[in-house]
């Protein structure tokens, strides 16, 4: 089945969403699908069943989420903790994904004209070659798109993701491109697979479990959390706006959370940089302590050099990633 | 329209904090009344007991009174030692390192006191105290000494031994009250969350610049080993989230993968059959770690 579902809501769900709408909306929703396997035992169905349904009720979501504008979605598909399933399984799922990727790409038009652009997040060197090469063609083809944003993790966990991000940085340091001492958490964030997006603003969990499971965590430290007990692919339009109404009413405190938290940060980024300044200014200066003004013109010199310098960075880790995908595709294109 | 939209929205907002408000008195109220009772009565106010945020525990067990509003004498302290002490072996499951996570404003330091002493008298080895104000960082004496006096208290002069280290950003100061003993208590803010991380990834990158190893070696095994090394325990298998916010707010992003996350109302005037209900439904938690 298809990727993207047309349809409007009917009139209590569209009574509904505008009433939701009046309030403040997430921008960005992350959701951890769980409950496929245990859904398909339910129903005395196959697994495989179970996952299709599963895949099924995204398509569905992302049009809930249309209509509700929310403009980016996020997704658990496959963890690399996965891979310890049964080979069976593990096959049946990477088959499912080809057949995914491939309808994707059969829908192109569909995807430009409602203006999707697909992204997957993960260590994508874990995977066959053919699914690397079908999932690069799916990026390639969509990144220019931009009503609307679906982020899947595929062959992903949350501390390979942050240790990929230290190593981007320290691959940095290596090109001479930034010092140990620009290391700094906005910096970590942009080397993250999920550099191109917001934090998410809301992480629902289905079928009551009430943990991460290793998905997000740097990303989702101040989102709101939501664990409902639904299965995946008996998720309702009625269970996501529970979730949202349960955003709303962690709206006001989170967003102070969150403005603490950047605050704080900031001020540590300041004394950073004065901590450099003031080391450089002891080893070039003249043996007499610096007075304020020159503390302060060393100060703005260096954090505008330094962002220069993460710049060119980032810049670079960009070319990197996009050649990634590139040669993939035009590997694919080739064979 | 839209005038109408958001009168509407302001409604639902007032009645789910009216229900809420309905849920908390009812708690209240139905607390001497039987289990049955209880859960008919929120199943009639359906609507609040799904947008209770966090799973709140579900079981209410037979209320014991008694537990900690008595003077202390030798033989009562006594017989709540061994009776928290097998309360704990009963569990399916103990963790052996337990989260508190407060999101209220202006904690109350008796209350945590005795979160923490219950937990250590239940048998958890590592308490981790947390809020996203970084206030019991700042004021770490007072709860420190509001611990050993509940610890007295609850437990008389046979239990107050106890390890009580305080994670210090930075530099190494750790105030040790009586050494000997497994149960530790952390005292956490938000430098130790993200901050950490960034740290330790400060520490990676110096070595790649001087030279000492590339950037190829850095795997996540490295960098567990450096945030597990300034921290030294074991991740924490539950944090019991405290107050009406539904979010993390920074606390430990690198250790909280596998945590289970159970949420209690609030952390004031809490009893010792909240947390034993908390951790009676961790028990029945089951990991599948990705299989």
């Amino acid at each position: 089945m298809s990727w993207i579902r047309e349809g409007e809501l009917n009139l209590l769900e569209k009574i509904s969403a505008n009433i939701l709408k009046a309030g403040p909306m997430p921008k960005h929703v992350a959701f951890i699908m769980d409950g496929n396997r245990r859904f398909a035992r339910k129903k005395n169905m196959e697994r495989q069943e179970g996952h299709m349904q599963g895949f099924n009720k995204l398509a569905e979501t992302l049009r809930w989420c249309k209509h509700l504008d929310i403009r980016e979605v996020t997704v658990y598909a496959f963890s690399i903790e996965n891979f310890k399933r049964s080979k069976n399984e593990v096959d049946g799922l990477m088959e499912l994904a080809r057949h995914k990727f491939e309808k994707l790409l059969d829908e192109w038009e569909n995807l430009e004209k409602h203006g999707v652009c697909v992204r997957v997040l993960g260590d994508l060197n874990m995977l066959p070659l053919d699914l690397q090469q079908l999932i690069a063609k799916a990026v390639v083809s969509t990144k220019a798109h931009n009503k609307c944003f679906l982020n899947v993790c595929f062959a992903y966990t949350s501390r390979y993701e942050i240790t990929n991000a230290v190593r981007e940085m320290a691959w940095g340091v290596e090109q001479g491109l930034i010092k140990a001492s620009d290391v700094s958490e906005p910096l970590l964030s942009e080397c993250l697979y999920s550099n191109k997006s917001p934090n998410p603003d809301l992480l629902i969990r289905t079928s009551g479990e009430v943990r991460l499971s290793d998905f997000l965590l740097w990303q989702t430290s101040h989102s709101c959390l939501v664990f409902q007990s639904v299965l995946w692919p008996e998720y309702s339009f009625w269970n996501l706006c529970e979730a949202i109404l349960q955003y709303q009413l962690n709206h006001t405190s989170i967003q102070k959370a969150r403005d603490l938290h950047r605050e704080h940060q900031a001020f540590q980024q300041l004394e950073a940089d004065r901590a450099c300044v003031a080391e450089h200014l002891q080893h070039h200066g003249n043996g007499k302590p610096a007075d304020a003004q020159r503390r302060q013109e060393a100060l703005l010199r260096y954090s505008t050099c330094r962002e220069e310098r993460i710049q060119d960075f980032l810049e670079a880790l960009k070319r990197k990633r996009d050649s990634f995908f590139n040669d993939l595709w035009s590997d694919g294109v080739s064979t | 329209m839209a005038l109408l939209y958001g009168l509407l929205w302001r409604l639902l907002l007032v009645l789910v904090h009216v229900n809420r408000a309905l849920v908390v008195w009812l708690r209240v109220r139905l607390r001497s009344w039987k289990g049955r009772l209880w859960e008919r009565a929120v199943a009639g106010l359906l609507l609040p007991v799904a947008l209770a945020g966090f799973p709140d525990h579900q079981k209410k067990l037979d209320q014991n009174p008694d537990a900690n509003a008595n003077p202390v004498t030798g033989n009562r302290t006594a017989g709540r030692r061994s009776r928290w002490l097998s309360d704990g072996r009963s569990l399916e499951k103990l963790p052996v390192h337990i989260g508190l996570l407060v999101t209220e404003e202006e904690p109350s330091y008796t209350d945590i006191a005795n979160l923490v002493v219950w937990c250590m008298a239940v048998g958890i080895s590592y308490v981790s105290v947390y809020d996203n104000h970084g206030v019991f960082r700042k004021n770490n004496s007072h709860l420190l000494e509001e611990i050993v006096r509940q610890q007295q208290d609850l437990l008389g002069a046979e239990g107050s031994k106890c390890n009580v280290e305080f994670l210090s950003h930075g530099s190494d100061k750790r105030q040790h009250h009586v050494v000997s003993c497994s149960p530790t208590v952390k005292v956490l803010s938000p430098e130790d969350g993200k901050q950490s991380i960034v740290q330790a990834a400060q520490q990676l990158c110096r070595s790649v610049e001087n030279k000492e190893r590339s950037s190829k070696d850095i795997s996540v095994s490295m960098l567990d080993v450096l945030l597990r090394e300034s921290k030294n325990v074991p991740d924490p298998e539950l944090v019991v989230k405290f107050g009406p916010v539904d979010s993390t707010l920074g606390f430990l992003p690198w250790h909280i993968r596998l945590t289970e996350f159970i949420s209690l109302p609030s952390h004031r005037n809490v009893s010792y059959e909240d947390l034993l209900s908390v951790l009676q439904r961790f028990g029945s938690c089951q990991q599948r770690l990705g299989h």
